[in-house]
């Protein structure tokens, strides 16, 4: 056994030479970030599972036309998203984000007091209820952006638009939602 | 320069519960492994059917009202209730007829079978022959073909059907619910409609009157035009462009 972890480009090509342990370690690898994403696409969980496996299915078939030297993430999150927009039907769901645990989302620190927490998950709380309330492609632009930590490259291709109005979308969707913070506040 | 806008959803996306991520590694796997159709036993069938009827049945009360058809020949697409979503898994039926080959299937119906010549799809994998409507029903099997990704339930990548046009033009009927988009299109010149998203699915009414559902999985897309007497049906191709590739390609 090799000392060190397969790259990508290395599994890649053992998976196109038919290796299938190969490409399950890319299914490994990405089927977090690839599920979350689907999630967000669609807003249903059993229903981004699917996307996601189809996802998958789909990438393997096309293995033989990717890049070589490409990234795989980007590539692989765009066939996802096709996945997941494909599936879903009619009118685009709502995304039911929810924030963890309170204590879970809390640990790490040096215990602050419990005010201290009931604000800060308070604050948490009025940010979500503000992002739920935007356009379902404001909350997606934003989503991938804060929640998943994709790059533009990566939200072009979820997305499904041009690399260059990435910072354009996500520049709106948060102005939107700065005045929805507003209209809260004012109310 | 951050603003504390910024700040605020990076340390909110610390906090967000997403749905546990299922372990996908053994299912593609398994998926991949697949013999390229996979057919679900009588007994499944069966059970499909009789809650396939019972929907069907529920549907067509709520819906006849509303209802607004398109006819081809031997086909009616009838538009149901709104805000209606049967479950895809439900909808399974037996109402294909038996397996045969193609040249028995060709010799038994009273209309000329074509078969799809397109490059990649080959040979049908099952061929299934009904004798309803009056002249038969052939209905062609592929499993997954490059660009054709196969239903997880049953296996199939697209199924093309046949059958005679001019048996009335009330015999079967595919119920259209919300959600469902229904686009003209041309097949070699012929019109032809083109039914994509939400749920559809076909059923035709036997000599009793009794309503049969008429296909295996009836949720997919699905394109449908009567050409030279016989009416197509071309179902499970990705998008509208592929399925006319499918259907033009019929010889």
């Amino acid at each position: 056994m090799e000392g060190r972890p397969l790259t990508d480009g290395e599994l890649i090509e053992r998976a196109r030479r038919g290796d299938a342990s190969a490409f399950e370690e890319l299914v490994r690898r990405y089927e977090e970030i690839a599920y979350r994403t689907a999630y967000l696409v669609i807003g249903d969980a059993d229903e981004a599972r699917d996307a996601a496996q189809d996802g998958f299915l789909r990438a393997h078939r096309a293995l033989g036309g990717f890049r070589e030297g490409a990234e795989l993430r980007p590539w692989l999150l765009r066939i996802v998203a096709n996945a997941a927009r494909n599936r879903r039907r009619g009118a685009a769901r709502r995304t039911g984000l929810a924030l963890r645990a309170f204590r879970d989302a809390a640990s790490g620190d040096a215990a602050p007091s419990p005010e201290v927490l009931l604000l800060a998950e308070e604050r948490r709380r009025e940010l979500l209820a503000a992002i739920s309330r935007l356009r379902p492609e404001d909350r997606l632009v934003i989503s991938l952006r804060w929640f998943l930590e994709l790059g533009e490259e990566e939200m072009a291709g979820v997305l499904d638009c041009p690399r260059g109005t990435v910072k354009s979308r996500l520049s709106r969707a948060m102005n939107r939602l700065r005045a929805v913070m507003r209209e809260d506040a004012d109310a | 320069m951050r603003d504390s806008l910024e700040a605020r959803l990076e340390e909110l996306g610390s906090a967000i519960a997403f749905p546990e991520t299922p372990r996908l590694a053994r299912s593609v796997l398994e998926q991949l492994a697949r013999p390229r159709v996979r057919w679900a036993g009588a007994r499944g069938l069966r059970l499909g059917r009789g809650a396939a009827l019972a929907l069907a049945a529920t549907l067509l009360l709520a819906g006849i009202a509303a209802a607004v058809g398109i006819a081809l020949g031997g086909l009616r697409l009838v538009f149901g209730p709104p805000g209606f979503s049967p479950q895809p898994s439900l909808l399974v039926g037996p109402g294909l007829g038996h397996a045969t080959t193609l040249a028995d299937a060709r010799s038994q119906v009273a209309f000329a079978l074509r078969v799809p010549g397109l490059p990649g799809l080959g040979e049908p994998d099952l061929v299934y022959l009904a004798e309803f409507p009056a002249g038969g029903t052939v209905t062609l099997l592929y499993g997954e073909r490059d660009g054709y990704l196969a239903d997880r339930a049953t296996g199939i990548g697209l199924i093309v059907t046949q059958f005679r046009a001019d048996i009335g033009p009330e015999v079967c009927e595919k119920l259209i619910l919300d959600g469902v988009q229904v686009t003209a299109a041309r097949v070699d010149g012929q019109a032809a409609w083109w039914v994509a998203g939400g749920e559809h699915f076909f059923f035709y009414r036997d000599a009793d009157g009794q309503m049969v559902d008429s296909t295996l999985r009836l949720a997919r897309d699905t394109l449908i035009w009567e050409e030279g007497g016989v009416t197509h049906r071309v179902e499970g191709a990705p998008s509208l462009e592929a399925a006319i590739a499918v259907a033009e390609s019929l010889e």
